[in-house]
């Protein structure tokens, strides 16, 4: 048995050796469909609220050093010290380039079934944090997105927000 | 000594997130690709445990079973002589939790035991093996060579 301490180092070399094989993002596509399995019909039902009270509990079992504010219509979410990523670095087995992408690769899909807009800056890929903004309201998605790439490079910003409305994004 | 630590709170869904990720790479590749990946997870992230039974000292492969199986609540049974390691697991809790998250273990699911072993033990005088007792039940064997 895997401990499911060190799941998140056989998840490291699973992405290693799906990105040579060119799979690395049909594997997260597959790993959106697992998640939704597991939370999408609480999301959709519970929308931000359902989102919040799972990061709870994440919060919790993960060990995640993640500060959360709810209120207003928006879920911000910064992640001090992601336990995910740290225990890949802390690691004899080299850690992948792209491990960080996994978040953004379950979460987008889920939330844009759900019908929530996710904002998420992946930061440093080799740092342990991240901060991601979800609302239930596209304009307030789309605002807080134009702040985001006015303010770090748009490389590191993965959005679900619909291409048609950002078309006119950061042009203000 | 242990090499990774771990003593804080479990997310057990991670046996979940395990089985999805071997059924992807079954899928996808294949199953000597699956055993691959395993085994390269036993060899290199377990690196500590390996360069450990190469020089003779089977101390942190001990405890790693004992630590972590103790974690997850599982029934085990330690056997330990000169030549020879047995861990027998009662109740694996990988599948038990599996079964609690209404998830089926993949047929497959046990290559992660015997290959993440069999990874552990590469390039040094021990071998691996898993006799399966019962679904959920078995003997984790380590074997090594009599000294000359």
């Amino acid at each position: 048995m895997i401990p499911s301490d060190h799941f998140v180092r056989f998840y490291n070399e699973v992405f290693k050796f799906l990105d040579t094989r060119g799979l690395l993002q049909a594997y997260f596509d597959d790993v959106a469909r697992y998640a939704a399995s597991r939370n999408l019909e609480k999301f959709k039902k519970g929308g931000l609220q359902a989102v919040y009270d799972h990061y709870l509990v994440i919060r919790k079992e993960e060990n995640c050093d993640l500060d959360l504010e709810f209120g207003d219509g928006e879920l911000h979410s910064y992640m001090r010290k992601c336990p995910s990523l740290s225990k890949v670095l802390d690691n004899d087995a080299s850690a992948s380039p792209h491990y960080c992408l996994h978040c953004p690769g379950w979460s987008l899909p889920v939330n844009t079934a759900a019908g929530l807009y996710e904002v998420y800056d992946l930061m440093e890929p080799d740092v342990p944090h991240c901060e991601s903004w979800l609302y239930d309201d596209a304009d307030r998605a789309v605002k807080k997105y134009r702040e985001l790439i006015a303010a770090v490079p748009v490389s590191r910003v993965r959005t679900n927000i619909p291409p048609a409305l950002l078309e006119d994004a950061g042009k203000e | 000594m242990l090499r990774y630590q771990e003593n804080n709170e479990l997310h057990r869904n991670f046996h979940g997130s395990t089985d999805n990720a071997m059924r992807f790479v079954e899928k996808t590749c294949g199953r000597e690709a699956l055993k691959e990946v395993l085994r390269k997870t036993g060899r290199d992230v377990y690196k500590s445990i390996r360069e450990k039974l190469a020089r003779g000292d089977a101390s942190e492969l001990i405890e790693h079973l004992c630590w972590f199986y103790y974690r997850e609540n599982a029934p085990f049974k330690l056997e330990v002589s000169e030549n020879e390691i047995r861990f027998e697991v009662l109740a694996c809790p990988a599948h038990v939790h599996m079964k609690k998250m209404g998830l089926e273990p993949a047929p497959f699911n046990c290559l992660q035991t015997e290959e993440v072993n069999a990874g552990m033990c590469e390039g040094t005088p021990w071998t691996s093996a898993v006799e399966h007792i019962g679904p959920d039940h078995c003997v984790q064997i380590f074997r090594k060579e009599p000294s000359k």
